[in-house]
């Protein structure tokens, strides 16, 4: 078995006295999809942002890729982004940008050592395997929500993390763009990289039938394996 | 017979170019395009800076006259005419001379006669006339001396006054509190100027701070965005230190180039009298002047950026 790309262990995070998340433990294997759920307030969001390090634990240890999220020093934060591609339920595309400049920005920033035509060809690669291959001299305003936020997955991928984590990604979307965009997921994962997504899409959870990682006032409470989902209805009403 | 033969690049030499490249475009391309797009919130730091510099290029300037003149005025307070009654004895003036050879404080003495000092006073503006109004040589014999240092200049005087060969009327040139004088009025106009130019420079780095902040608020998604795939930390807050010089070194180059042309005109216009008025100050020490200005300039600019990033940039 490959070692974990991301291990939490005994991972308690604290705003003050209030516990965003309690004792936490988890892990995920390379090309793993795993689907993050719990009601609002739960924890999901301060789990993604422990693993990229925008905040640290208040104990525990976060291991991304082999890089120690938990004690990193804020000089080596970039190191570790690397490896980690995000994407948000705004999708935070720039909008003064194409969908192509979009993606290849995050190459530009990242990685000095990329030509101008090496990260246009990787860029335009990345928006193909995200289906808009043709869309690439598209303003972001030009697109619709579902492009947007595939030109956000094309330039959270671009730079072949070893993990993606989304922040309810669908939830600006219709559910017919949502399969769309899961599909784009399970692509990914597929290809080799670990996915964690944040969400509180009930049919997407209940039909998609994957690892389901269920946090409830910043406790996980269930780690159910794909295939042993359930219904979860308890999702619909949180 | 040989092929063509085929060279290829080394590769080593291609990373560096790409790198390179890059580094140029978004960094300094980057800044210089965000710098343009900005110069609505950038314009009351150009302005305040160029001020800033300006004066500092023309307060540097007096201030290395004044210096100059002090180093002038001190050499002079240091030398003390001791004026000799013209009925004064070979005998009074050589153990006058004796004395003040073998004195451990003086330097160095040396004899002006009487038509040596009316040499002297004929280069000098407006005694001229004097001289020639009088029938006979109105100027005094001297000693000139010169003491080692000017603490001891009052003890010299206080010695000589005393002596039978000294003229009675008029004994020495020591004047008493002229040199003091001198140096409060310099020390009360350094100080003056450094409050002047701290205060000034004071609210040129804030306005400059805060068009830097401007600049980080507009641009808050793009930094968001550079932070969260993982640009370096370099590469995020370089343009806007890069922005900053820019504003910097244009303020500098301007108050720079007024600097120098204000100089050089006052030189080149005033010619020989210019140099009694500020001495020191030539072409050379103007281009200098503008030269520190525009590097100050550079200084200040970057100096602000980095100010506003780690108060403002997460």
């Amino acid at each position: 078995m490959l070692p974990p790309i991301l291990e939490l262990t005994s991972v308690t995070r604290a705003y003050g006295s209030r516990l965003a998340l309690d004792d936490v433990d988890l892990a995920l294997q390379p090309g793993e999809l795993t689907l993050l759920v719990g009601p609002s307030g739960a924890g999901k969001t301060t789990l993604l942002k422990l693993i990229n390090r925008e905040i640290r634990p208040t104990s525990g240890q976060v291991w991304v890729d082999g890089i120690p999220a938990h004690s990193l020093k804020a000089s080596r934060v970039a190191e570790l982004r690397r490896r980690v591609g995000v994407v948000f339920q705004d999708f935070k595309l720039l909008p003064r940008l194409t969908a192509l400049e979009n993606v290849a920005f995050a190459l530009h920033v990242t990685d000095l050592h990329v030509s101008e035509e090496e990260a246009r060809e990787r860029s335009l690669d990345a928006l193909e395997a995200v289906g808009l291959g043709e869309r690439g001299r598209a303003f972001p305003h030009q697109l619709s929500g579902g492009q947007q936020q595939r030109v956000a997955v094309a330039r959270a991928v671009v730079a072949g993390p070893s993990l993606l984590i989304a922040d309810e990604p669908t939830g600006n979307l219709d559910q017919e763009t949502a399969w769309e965009m899961m599909d784009l997921f399970v692509d990914i994962a597929a290809w080799g990289t670990a996915v964690l997504i944040a969400t509180h899409n009930v049919e997407i959870v209940t039909r998609l039938q994957r690892r389901v990682v269920t946090l409830v006032d910043g406790r996980l409470v269930r780690d159910q394996p794909a295939g042993q989902t359930g219904r979860m209805a308890w999702l619909a009403t949180s | 017979m040989a092929g063509d033969v085929v060279k290829g690049r080394f590769p080593r030499r291609r990373m560096v170019q790409i790198v390179t490249a890059n580094v140029l475009r978004y960094v300094f391309g980057g800044a210089a395009r965000n710098w343009i797009r900005n110069i609505g919130s950038t314009t009351p730091a150009l302005g305040s800076m160029t001020l800033l510099l300006l004066m500092s290029g023309l307060v540097g300037l007096a201030g290395f006259a004044l210096y100059n003149l002090e180093q002038v005025e001190t050499a002079q307070a240091s030398l003390i005419h001791i004026y000799l009654r013209d009925d004064a004895s070979s005998e009074d003036i050589d153990s006058l001379w004796n004395r003040l050879s073998s004195d451990p404080r003086v330097a160095a003495v040396h004899f002006t006669t009487k038509a040596d000092a009316l040499a002297r006073a004929e280069r000098i503006p407006g005694l001229p006339q004097l001289a020639q109004a009088s029938e006979s040589n109105p100027f005094p014999a001297s000693f000139d001396v010169q003491v080692k240092t000017i603490d001891d200049a009052a003890a010299i005087d206080a010695m000589a006054r005393d002596q039978t060969a000294v003229d009675l009327t008029y004994p020495t040139s020591y004047d008493r509190g002229a040199y003091q004088r001198i140096q409060d009025v310099l020390v009360g106009l350094a100080i003056a100027g450094f409050v002047f130019l701290g205060l000034l420079g004071f609210v040129a780095v804030t306005v400059t701070v805060n068009s830097v902040r401007a600049a980080i608020h507009a641009r808050h998604d793009e930094v968001a965005i550079m932070q969260l795939v993982g640009a370096p930390r370099w590469m995020v807050r370089g343009p806007f230190v890069v922005e900053g010089a820019i504003t910097g070194g244009l303020a500098g180059l301007v108050a720079g180039l007024v600097t120098f042309g204000l100089a050089a005109t006052a030189v080149t216009a005033t010619s020989g009298s210019f140099n009694q008025f500020a001495p020191g100050v030539t072409v050379t020490v103007a281009a200098l002047a503008a030269a520190m200005v525009f590097a100050t300039g550079l200084f200040l600019g970057s100096g602000s950026s980095l100010i506003s990033l780690r108060r403002h940039l997460q």
